[in-house]
Parts: C-alpha cells; sequence; structure tokens
C-alpha cells in the first residue's frame, strides 16, 4: 500500500517536474502521449480553440421554447414556431399511433404500427414505431414538410423509437413536448394485476 | 378542449438535430418532476391502504438515506486544518 502511494507520488511529482520547465522555457505546452511520443501544442492555438468553443456554445440556445407572446428571431424554413406542424405520437403500451397536423390542426398524415403490417404483440415493439416512424416521414415529405414539432402522449415502448424513426426519415425534429395525462386523481383506474 | 396553453410546459427544443440529447433532457426533467414514476403508479389502482404503506417506507427510506449521505460526508472530511494545533 505504501509503496504504490510512493511511486504513484513520484510520477505524478515527475510529470509536474516535466511540464513546468516547458511551460515557463518555450510558451509551447508538450504533452507526453502513451507512448511516450510528445505533441507538441501552441498555447495559442488551444486558447484559440476554447474561444470557438465558448462563442457556439453562448449562440443564445434555450431548452425553452419561444413563447407566442414573445418575438424571438428563430425561424424554421422561414415558419416561426407557432406555424410548424405538429407530430402527435400516441405511444400506448400494445400500440404507437403517429399523426402528423399541421398547426391549425388539419391532419396530413396518420400512421400506426397496425398500418404498417405488424399484428398483435408485434405491434408494440420499438421496431414497428421505428417503421411507423420512417412511413410517416416520408409520406409528409411527399407533402412538402421539413421541420416538425413533436408531441408524444404515453409511456410505451415505441416512445423514443417513433421519435428516431421520424428523423431517420428524413423530418427535422425542432422540439420534443411531452403531453402525457396525468390525472389529478380523476376516474379510477383497474385493479391491480396479480401475477 | 387543452385547459392549459400548448407547447410551453414539459417542452425541450433539439440542439442541432441531436435528438437523442433532447429527449434524454426531458426524460431527466420529467423524473425530476415525478412524472414519470406519477404515470407507472396510476396505470393500475392503488388501493389506499397499499398508498400509506408505500408512503411511510418511502420516508423511512428517505430519512435513512439522508443520515447516510451525512455520515459518509462527514467521515470523507480528510483534508482539514489540525483541529488540535496548539496542544
Amino acid at each position: 500500500m505504501i509503496n504504490f502511494r510512493c511511486i504513484l507520488f513520484n510520477s505524478v511529482s515527475a510529470v509536474c517536474r516535466q511540464l513546468v520547465p516547458a511551460l515557463s522555457a518555450t510558451g509551447t505546452l508538450s504533452r507526453c502521449g502513451s507512448r511516450g511520443l510528445p505533441l507538441h501544442r501552441t498555447l495559442f492555438s488551444s486558447a484559440a480553440r476554447l474561444q470557438e468553443a465558448e462563442a457556439t456554445a453562448g449562440k443564445d440556445f434555450s431548452y425553452f421554447p419561444p413563447l407566442p407572446g414573445q418575438d424571438s428571431a428563430l425561424r424554421w424554413g422561414g415558419k416561426k414556431f407557432e406555424e410548424l406542424p405538429i407530430v402527435q405520437i400516441k405511444a400506448t403500451y400494445n400500440n404507437t399511433h403517429i399523426q402528423l397536423s399541421d398547426s391549425a390542426g388539419q391532419s396530413l398524415v396518420r400512421t400506426s404500427c397496425g398500418t404498417e403490417g405488424f399484428k398483435n404483440i408485434k405491434k408494440s415493439t420499438p421496431i414497428a414505431a421505428q417503421t411507423a416512424g420512417i412511413s410517416a416521414a416520408g409520406k409528409a415529405t411527399a407533402k412538402g414538410v421539413t421541420f416538425v414539432r413533436v408531441v408524444v402522449k404515453g409511456l410505451g415502448p415505441g416512445r423514443l423509437s417513433a421519435i428516431k424513426g421520424l428523423t431517420m426519415g428524413g423530418l427535422e425534429v425542432v422540439s420534443i413536448t411531452d403531453n402525457t395525462p396525468v390525472p389529478h386523481n380523476g376516474c379510477r383506474p383497474r385493479k391491480a394485476r396479480r401475477m | 378542449m387543452s385547459r392549459h396553453l400548448r407547447f410551453i410546459a414539459r417542452t425541450v427544443m433539439v440542439q442541432d438535430g441531436n435528438v437523442d440529447a433532447a429527449y434524454k433532457t426531458l426524460n431527466r426533467v420529467l423524473t425530476q418532476d415525478g412524472i414519470i414514476d406519477t404515470v407507472k403508479r396510476k396505470r393500475y389502482f392503488e388501493k389506499p391502504c397499499r398508498e400509506r404503506q408505500r408512503k411511510n417506507f418511502e420516508n423511512c427510506k428517505r430519512i435513512y438515506h439522508m443520515e447516510m449521505a451525512r455520515k459518509i460526508a462527514f467521515i470523507s472530511r480528510t483534508n482539514r486544518e489540525d483541529p488540535w494545533l496548539g496542544c
């Protein structure tokens, strides 16, 4: 135990002694790779990379959506957030329904795992939801839709894979909303299963 | 139809087309708000006696975990100034 700690301390101090003169003398940061080959990178380039990262990170991205009252400059395909079409994904425990409608509420595309040819237990799989998403995205792009907001309802197996399928099919997802119904003690659900 | 304004609560914007990260963020927010838990529990009816037992158990578990975390934090204070300096 004590020997291990000594070895560690020695190695750490050796590395520090290596770094300090390198920094002070030439102004370059030399880092030894795992194979012992020194990688020379100038301080200036690393500082420039850090500044770039900060600039892109601080690009005014907020996880909150632009509210209807606010005037935000974000546009997707020339449309404001409130005018983008909505994809409603209802992920039940036995099936997944996907319905695309425009911002006014007119339905454009409607697919589900059943319409894709899956039956019974195969409908309640993430793969079926992904196929439904891909087909919905294909039909939507045929109607000229690119950017879309997603509303998910329910905790089913196809919850994430339906959104994945939409992106795989070519639609751009702009935001994800969760609209799972949470009753404040309304209707009484069915009795507990005893298995 | 819906009594609340839509697309304000429980909404996450997708950054640079990274849908996975946005879904993870949404999931984390929902779990922290206790919504995923509530939905799973309300799938089947929970009798009042079972509900009281569960609440009691969760209370005890919370107290135990808080005390254990306090104990661990107390024991792992190793680097500090010598309290017996000068004795």
